[in-house]
């Protein structure tokens, strides 16, 4: 996937509005980020990398490049 | 004894006969919560979650109460003394013992030559209980099984934790199932992984880590706050095991019946939430008109969600009879089910 779709997907799942986003923003500092915005991520990257991430790495999580690299770079060009 | 006699039995099956719901009177609405949780939007809850408000227990009514309510409910025009079996589903006991089960017998003055016992499973209780009155009922151990699922997870919960203080409602249903002249109840598929038992639970209060009443507050970092006398969720882990449970057990399911989902009417998950539910039914292909998603006066009600909404189904004549109706169970354990009724 194209990093600047991940991104717009990403966008899309938290439905974000008048914040851009990229690999530097750290998505626990969003507002529109809770339990259930977490569930949407969950859902996102299932539907489009058939990939899990586990509770723990979620905690982990901070910045969209975090997400990017448990996701695994190799998904992205 | 007759070797012989087993071969001259009729045949006979099992059926769901009667179900009815009981929901506490108190009501936690959206709009309360997003009063109490400052960054909490009562749209944005009910947009995502599908709940807009929930039953709440009150501090001196427990799942004890509510189950003998919905019994009664239930037993009101029905020849009470026919009964030959309690099962009774709940997290939230009253007592470690006696079982809930026995009380409930002398409370509504049931015969006392029946069985009686209490099970301890949350979101996959309802199948688990089908499972076992019909397997009690063909093997003619009863013929009239009252199925209770009364749980106050409430009562677990921490005030300050927003996410399942949103999720969570209290509620009971209580089922009837009879010895019928065919099969109502057809096969099962069941799982269990208790790998991931830490996810779900409540980590005190029982005898390997007793309540301490100076547990500290732990705060998960998305705004919610509990002590390990409460109830604890891992949101991500438990959508990670449905996602990889469910289509797995639903083709399970379909595989034994040998059946497919073009001869299934109707399909009813555990109300978990909107969002999860929804995600499920688009991914394993479940067509929007042949699937329930509605939780928006009760939350999740545990082992309640499923004859909850069966009931709303048959009440609003979205099952017709003679419906094949696909019921799945996951959650806490983990443990999971998936049955075919014929309604």
């Amino acid at each position: 996937m194209k990093i600047d779709d991940f991104l717009y997907e990403l966008k899309e799942t938290l439905e974000i509005e008048d914040v851009e986003l990229n690999e530097e923003t750290n998505l626990k500092e969003l507002e529109e980020y809770d339990s259930l915005s977490v569930l949407s991520i969950i859902a996102m990257i299932d539907e489009n990398f058939g990939k899990r991430i586990s509770g723990q790495d979620f905690q982990s999580i901070t910045t969209i490049g975090s997400l990017m690299e448990l996701i695994g770079m190799e998904n992205f060009e | 004894m007759n070797l012989d006699s087993k071969n001259n039995k009729e045949k006979f099956g099992s059926e769901i006969k009667k179900i009815e719901v009981y929901l506490p009177v108190k009501i936690l609405k959206n709009s309360t919560l997003e009063k109490e949780f400052s960054e909490w939007s009562a749209n944005k809850i009910e947009k995502k979650t599908g709940i807009r408000e929930r039953h709440i227990v009150n501090e001196d009514e427990t799942s004890l109460d509510i189950g003998f309510e919905v019994a009664k409910k239930v037993l009101q025009g029905y020849d009470k003394s026919q009964i030959d079996f309690i099962l009774f589903c709940t997290q939230s006991p009253d007592y470690y013992l006696p079982s809930g089960s026995c009380i409930l017998q002398d409370k509504l003055g049931l015969r006392t030559d029946i069985g009686a016992f209490d099970y301890n499973l949350g979101c996959s209780g309802f199948i688990y209980g089908l499972a076992m009155a019909k397997s009690f009922i063909n093997s003619e151990i009863a013929n009239n099984v009252l199925l209770l699922t009364a749980e106050t997870y409430t009562k677990h919960i921490h005030q300050k934790d927003k996410s399942n203080r949103t999720i969570f409602g209290d509620g009971a249903a209580a089922t009837i199932i009879e010895k019928s002249d065919k099969e109502g109840i057809l096969e099962f598929s069941l799982g269990t992984d208790g790998s991931g038992f830490e996810n779900l639970i409540v980590p005190n209060g029982g005898l390997r880590k007793k309540y301490d009443i100076s547990a500290k507050e732990i705060d998960d970092g998305t705004g919610s706050i509990r002590t390990d006398n409460n109830l604890y969720m891992n949101g991500p882990e438990i959508f990670n095991f449905t996602i990889k449970a469910v289509p797995i057990v639903i083709e399970q399911c379909l595989a034994k019946n040998k059946t497919n989902f073009s001869k299934i009417d109707y399909v009813i998950f555990h109300q978990a939430n909107k969002y999860m539910i929804e995600y499920l039914r688009k991914k394993i292909k479940i067509p929007e008109d042949k699937f329930y998603n509605n939780m928006l006066h009760t939350g999740n009600t545990v082992s309640a969600t499923i004859p909850i909404a069966l009931k709303e189904c048959l009440d609003n004549n979205i099952l017709k009879d003679g419906n094949k109706v696909l019921l799945v169970g996951f959650g806490v354990g983990y443990s999971w089910g998936a049955t075919i009724i014929e309604v």
